[in-house]
């Protein structure tokens, strides 16, 4: 008995004092551009991330250098780089905070942060879903993202300009260290 | 008897009731302060969270804009607070409220070392840090490609227009004003297009891009319809020369048609190549 109170008491600080930390294991992030010669889609598997748990709350930053996005033509891809001020502002970086105890819930809702082309713009309560895969979380989803949002000059090809709505997908894999 | 009986029984009860709250009026407690920052400015929006260390029953609250919070029927005994604020480090400090009495607690916070910054993630400064340069690089870059994209359509009408005179200027309906028209139409396709060109040749170029894509396939056409925009136009001159003389076209001069054929072939592939989906 003297024996079990000493261990819970050796115990006991370590669980109580451990703040979760999250480390982005894996990921794909793509944009999406539509203008009606060319359905164009950007993707990144270069984006790293952490999450800080304390006193329930866990902080999220993602970070993902914007010349990481590829289309499949590179002339496309510096254009992109060029209006979105790629060289001046090189990095998207995202930012949220969740309750520590939604990690076990299907669905969550994020207010996002994303810094982008200079700009910074808030997104409220945008949904992902989540899958347990072992010691991983895989969330995905779609962030509602706009061209206007970020001030971004919308390029045209032929004089057309392409879509104002140019959405994010996500699909991150989370890993608790 | 009955009825007087819950009459009793009631005004016990009524008076428990008052007692209980009276003397809870008496013993219930308060506790408030001030969330502050390390300047010692106020947090507002901060999470306070007021337990007691005996039941587990927590007393929720939230700092005003003033960074103050308050916690009111606490009943006498130790209590854990805690305080929460974005970009502060959280905290939890221990108390013990005293009866009937409003108790003061301020929370001063340190800067939370809890927030992931970039600098955690292992990016070099050289993808983190902007380039003003290369900005302005791509900049003019882009801008001289617009002015090729712009100039290559326009480009499209004298050489069209080029194409459907040559019907005048060879073969036996040749005239020399035919000829002169075919051969004014195709300088002004030549000068149009060695402008265009200018503006991709000079367009600053990105050190280690490699291209894929489209663009490829758009450069490779440029090999083709280049040199063959430089020969026909020499072609058509040496053709015209010999009908001027009243003899036949004759010799190298007879692959202008195909050359020109073969050159605005390409021209437009290579339009196309860059503009439709899957080209």
């Amino acid at each position: 008995m003297k024996l079990l109170a000493t261990l819970l008491l050796l115990l006991a600080p370590a669980c109580l004092g451990a703040d979760a930390q999250w480390m982005l294991e894996k990921s794909t992030l793509s944009y999406h551009v539509s203008h009606p010669l060319h359905q164009i889609d950007g993707v990144s598997h270069e984006a790293r991330g952490k999450g800080v748990c304390q006193a329930g709350q866990c902080s999220f930053l993602i970070a993902v250098p914007v010349k990481s996005f590829t289309s499949g033509d590179t002339n496309r891809d510096l254009h992109m780089l060029q209006v979105v001020r790629g060289a001046q502002y090189p990095m998207v970086v995202v930012r949220f905070s969740l309750p520590e105890d939604t990690a076990s819930q299907p669905v969550i809702h994020a207010d996002l942060q994303i810094q982008f082309a200079g700009q910074t713009v808030e997104y409220k309560q945008v949904a992902f879903q989540q899958t347990a895969h072992g010691a991983g979380t895989e969330i995905t989803g779609a962030i509602p993202a706009t061209v206007s949002d970020f001030k971004i000059d919308p390029p045209s090809l032929l004089a057309v300009p392409i879509k104002n709505e140019i959405p994010i997908k996500v699909d991150v894999t989370w890993r608790k260290m | 008897m009955d009825m007087r009986r819950s009459r009793f029984l009631f005004a016990v009860l009524a008076l428990a009731i008052a007692l209980n709250v009276a003397l809870d009026a008496q013993t219930a407690a308060s506790l408030a302060g001030a969330v502050t920052s390390p300047a010692g400015s106020p947090v507002a929006g901060a999470t306070v969270s007021v337990t007691n260390t005996a039941t587990g029953h927590s007393y929720p609250a939230q700092s005003d804009a003033a960074g103050l919070y308050s916690v009111q029927g606490l009943t006498p005994g130790a209590y854990t607070v805690s305080v929460a604020a974005h970009g502060y480090a959280a905290k939890t400090v221990s108390v013990t409220v005293k009866s009937a009495e409003p108790q003061r607690l301020d929370l001063p916070l340190a800067i939370g070392a809890s927030e992931p910054e970039l600098g955690d993630l292992g990016f070099s400064p050289e993808q983190t840090q902007g380039n003003p340069e290369e900005q302005a690089r791509l900049n003019k870059r882009s801008h001289m490609l617009k002015i090729h994209q712009e100039l290559g359509l326009i480009t499209l009408a004298p050489m069209l227009a080029s194409l459907f005179s040559s019907t005048g200027a060879g073969g036996r309906h040749s005239t020399a004003s035919g000829r002169a028209l075919h051969a004014t139409l195709g300088s002004v396709t030549a000068g149009m297009y060695i402008t265009t060109a200018s503006f991709a040749i000079f367009a600053p170029k990105v050190p280690g891009t490699k291209p894929r894509g489209p663009i490829r396939f758009h450069r490779a056409m440029a090999w083709i319809h280049g040199p063959g925009m430089i020969l026909t136009p020499l072609l058509g001159g040496l053709a015209d020369e010999q009908r001027s003389q009243g003899q036949k076209v004759h010799g190298i001069a007879q692959a202008h048609g195909a050359v020109a054929i073969v050159t605005a072939a390409a021209y437009g592939l290579a339009m196309l190549s860059v503009t439709l989906k899957k080209f």
